[in-house]
């Protein structure tokens, strides 16, 4: 019997370790999860390989030759459609491989890139009608082609249009409900009708998420999200996607059509996906990646002595981290019918801006790279409303939360409602500070410090982390903020692009406060603020400048949220990397054409 | 046997419906959802998340998106357009007539996204849990014989280290040790890749394939080696006290084949019961591994769609994980019988 166990438990073990040794065979391949050759895919290897080695990467890519760089991000990205998910690192790869009407630079200056020109009123390619509504005349460069041959043309961003507003499989762009329809002049030249003025009718098909489809290319009845072009795109963008290894490395070949004679400067470029932040930053001082795209403020200040390493960071930023104030009470969203019981005074609201030490926090967490922010309109072009900085005064805090009511009655540290408007005599100045737990330490830490702040004045915080997708589900799903179950949020949050209108209007417009109709969370409705923000969609430029510098003082007085400080926008790049500029409007392949390589 | 792993495999079935029931309740009904935030600094109108709803599916009731999700609705007429009438009929098959569906992030078919990323778990933690266990099985085997040798003491230590031991921790020891500090004395090159399954754009070799392997296994079999050479040295401590074993030394047996013919095959039958108790780990991977050393696999795969609430993937991983779990307690249960005579199911 023995010997009969033996020789079965061998077998067994055997026909494991076979089975392991099969399954190994199964390991994938180098062309595993390949893509199929694009048409010109010969000529773009031909082009490839007839370039010379490339120092610093050989230790991850011998087997690449020309001019060839590394980008790290960690994760893949989920298409070459930005619209769909946003994720950022879409964006990435679709600047790469294709182009939409227009595009802005880090200065947050609109240039054309498949249009000829910017349609303006002034060249008569915008008008207004006496109902209000608009029309842009938009001109295609006619020297711009897909990888293929075929021409871009006007057909192309109809079938782009369509494709988006598509009720059975289209997706949403900002401005797209203003829109009527677009109708084709010529093969290079079409008209734009919107329903009224949309400021930002210049990146409605351009910018950081909007490129044109290939109507030849793609197929209309596999949908905007889903269509295979999505994730095999042709190319009319300085590169052509060569390779994807879903899960661990893009390649991208430079498109020897594209229509910027000598551009790209760089053969070809591999995208990696390192999903672990320290190993991205180790690649980085080894040489074996040339750009880690949204270095963080503790990668900035870890590579910043590094001497392979530069760190680009934008002029300014997008991302303000700031105090969501619910004037709701708790687990409601009628601010009017049930007054929050800690916020409703606008002097509380002064007060905690008042306990709050900025220069603190960001010297003490972000590294120094924080910078102060108290108004919406702290970018260019307007940023020119001289709303003087708030001053860190506890002192100032503290009487203020006396004037309105707040009293540290029974001598615990904690402050009790004497007199204040809209809690009970006695109720303890003591609420749960939430924020979201994916932003990782730097957020925790603020909320912590911030927490340590407001005790100083005698306000109690009960520190919370959720995840962002229980902040920010709908109603339905038990969302925190469509709901009102808070008192006070922190996070960061910014727009996209070089218009606040869309930003200010979902955030504080009064439209925005019922539940999952935006995110005036805060519940904050303003007649004052809607009349303002109606008088911004508009193309003249003056009147907007004043607006908006109308509506950062009426926000600075109500403060209905709390800015405290934005966060870095940045992009580390090695130091044979030329040409890499980061940009707060877009991601940092937006001028990937323009990139070189020092031999 | 066979009418017992007949019996097996049927409740099995069951028990896969009440899981799977199980499942997608604790994934739809937790607090949260796929399209939090969707809008947020965009001037979204509600009527558009609704669209967006409807295409991923989401706008129905939570029982009736379980029916979708089981069999499909390929079998009646859905509302395509949003204006409230059935339009066309659905697109979705269901999980028992093998579709998933379709990620939420990526609009892949979810099968797809498995796939790619299975044999790459498979590949990493076969080689893992076999290395640990070639390693293993000398050592336990060692400590029993040896019991309470400094040996054994060391290798006592070594376990419990090695059981104690965050793999991610370990995991970033070897990447200073042998990608930032050690170089390749001929190329200067880091003396082990950081991470991947191999060198893209390099042709294929065996080397380059063992080089990428060795930190990853090395983090990942520390636990497992100690789990299973301490499971041996207490297997083989039970089997050196039996009878028959006093039995062969008196009938004059040498005792290294006393120990090795016939203490070692008996103690190894446990240790079979409990690789095939391990095998969901093959399927599953291991998350901190995969994500520091950059292995695009099915632990990373998940994380990532509990992050982004990606119900269809996280789904399929647990169903294949559910799957695999009750077949590798059957696969134990036959093996036991097979390979130990003295065990009848009836």
């Amino acid at each position: 019997m023995g010997k009969k166990i033996f020789f079965n438990g061998i077998s067994v073990i055997c026909f494991l370790v076979l089975l392991i040794v099969v399954l190994t065979g199964c390991s994938p391949s180098q062309s595993a999860g390949n893509v199929p050759t694009q048409p010109t895919k010969a000529e773009s290897t031909q082009s490839t390989n007839s370039s010379t080695a490339v120092p610093g990467v050989t230790s991850t890519s011998p087997g690449i030759e020309g001019s060839a760089i590394t980008i790290v991000i960690p994760e893949d990205p989920p298409s070459f459609n930005a619209v769909i998910s946003d994720s950022g690192y879409d964006a990435l790869v679709m600047h790469m491989v294709m182009l939409g009407l227009t595009a802005i630079d880090p200065g947050g200056k609109v240039y054309p890139v498949l249009a000829a020109e910017l349609p303006s009123q002034e060249n008569g390619a915008v008008t207004i009608d006496k109902d209000g509504k608009m029309d842009v005349t938009w001109k295609l460069r006619s020297d711009v082609t897909w990888s293929d041959g075929t021409a871009v043309t006007v057909d192309d961003v109809i079938f782009t249009y369509s494709a988006i507003i598509d009720a059975k499989t289209g997706s949403w762009i900002p401005g797209i409900d203003l829109v009527t329809g677009v109708d084709k002049i010529d093969k290079y030249q079409f008209v734009v009708h919107f329903s009224s003025v949309y400021p930002s009718f210049l990146t409605l098909f351009g910018n950081r998420q909007v490129v044109i489809w290939p109507s030849h290319y793609c197929k209309a009845e596999q949908g905007f999200q889903s269509w295979d072009c999505g994730r095999k795109p042709l190319s009319d963008g300085p590169f052509m996607l060569d390779e994807w290894v879903t899960g661990d490395h893009l390649i991208f070949v430079r498109n020897p059509k594209f229509y910027e004679t000598g551009k790209p400067g760089i053969d070809k470029v591999i995208v990696k996906i390192i999903p672990d932040p320290t190993v991205r930053e180790t690649m980085m001082r080894q040489g074996d990646a040339d750009l880690l795209m949204w270095a963080t403020e503790q990668v900035a200040d870890n590579l910043k002595n590094d001497t392979n390493v530069k760190v680009s960071i934008s002029p300014s930023s997008r991302f303000v981290m700031r105090l969501f104030i619910n004037l709701a009470a708790k687990d409601s969203t009628d601010a009017a019918a049930n007054p929050n019981p800690f916020f409703t005074d606008v002097r509380v609201r002064q007060a905690i801006r008042a306990a709050i030490d900025v220069d603190t926090i960001s010297n003490s967490v972000w590294h120094g790279f924080a910078v102060p922010v108290w108004t919406e309109f702290f970018r260019p072009p307007y940023n020119q409303c001289n709303i003087p900085r708030p001053k860190f005064d506890p002192e100032a805090a503290k009487s203020l939360l006396e004037q309105a009511g707040w009293i540290d009655i029974d001598g615990d540290g904690i402050r009790e409602c004497k007199g204040c408007k809209t809690a009970k005599d006695g109720e303890k100045f003591k609420f749960e500070l939430i924020t979201y737990s994916e932003y990782g330490e730097p957020l925790t830490l603020t909320q912590q410090l911030i927490g340590e702040m407001l005790k100083n004045i005698g306000i109690q915080t009960d520190l919370l982390e959720v995840q962002g997708s229980i902040m920010w589900a709908d109603t339905a799903s038990g969302g925190i903020e469509q709901t009102g179950n808070f008192n006070m949020d922190l996070y960061d949050d910014g727009y996209a692009g070089n218009d606040p209108t869309d930003f200010i209007w979902q955030y504080y417009n009064s439209a925005s406060a019922t539940p999952d109709n935006g995110w005036n969370i805060g519940r904050w409705v303003n007649p004052q603020l809607d009349d303002l923000l109606n008088q911004a969609y508009t193309l003249d430029e003056p009147i907007r400048q004043k607006t908006f510098c109308d509506i950062a003082k009426l926000l600075d007085e109500q403060l209905p949220q709390i800015l405290l400080f934005s966060t870095l926008n940045a992009d580390a790049f090695s130091t044979r990397l030329k040409g890499v500029e980061a940009n707060v409007n877009s991601v940092v392949s937006w001028n990937a054409a323009d990139w070189t390589i020092i031999k | 046997m066979a009418q017992y792993v007949v019996r097996r495999l049927m409740q099995a079935v069951v028990i896969m419906f009440l899981l799977s029931i199980l499942f997608f309740a604790l994934v739809n009904l937790a607090p949260g959802g796929p399209l939090a935030g969707y809008g947020q600094a965009r001037r979204i109108p509600p009527e558009r998340i609704a669209i967006l709803k409807r295409q991923l599916g989401l706008d129905k009731p939570i029982p009736f998106q379980f029916v979708v999700w089981l069999i499909g609705n390929d079998w009646m007429n859905v509302d395509m357009n949003g204006d409230g009438l059935p339009d066309s009929p659905g697109t979705r098959h269901g999980v028992l007539r093998g579709d998933f569906g379709y990620s939420f992030r990526s609009r892949q078919p979810v099968l797809d996204e498995i796939f790619i990323r299975l044999p790459n778990t498979i590949y990493l933690m076969s080689v893992t849990m076999l290395v640990a266990l070639v390693i293993a099985i000398p050592i336990g085997v060692i400590s029993a014989i040896k019991q309470y040798s400094l040996f054994d003491i060391a290798v006592t230590t070594f376990a419990f280290a090695g059981q104690a031991l965050p793999d991610f921790w370990l995991g970033l020891i070897l990447i200073i040790i042998f990608y930032v500090w050690l170089k390749n004395p001929v190329t200067g090159d880091p003396l082990l890749p950081v991470g991947g399954i191999y060198t893209i754009g390099a042709p294929f070799s065996i080397v380059d394939r063992v080089a990428h392997l060795i930190m990853p296994v090395t983090a990942g079999a520390l636990g497992w080696l100690a789990w299973y050479s301490r499971f041996l040295r207490s297997s083989m401590l039970d089997v050196i006290n039996q009878d028959y074993l006093r039995t062969a030394r008196a009938k004059g047996l040498s005792e290294g084949k006393v120990m090795f013919k016939h203490a070692l095959r008996n103690a190894l039958i446990p240790l079979v019961t409990l690789l095939a108790l391990d095998l969901p780990y093959i399927f599953g991977g291991a998350v901190f591994i995969e994500m520091l050393f950059s292995w695009p696999g099915m632990g990373l795969l998940y994380y990532q769609a509990a992050l982004q609430r990606d119900y269809p993937i996280l789904m399929a991983v647990l169903i294949i994980g559910g799957i695999s779990i009750i077949l590798s307690n059957l696969l134990a249960d036959v093996l036991y019988a097979y390979l130990d005579p003295r065990i009848r199911y009836s």
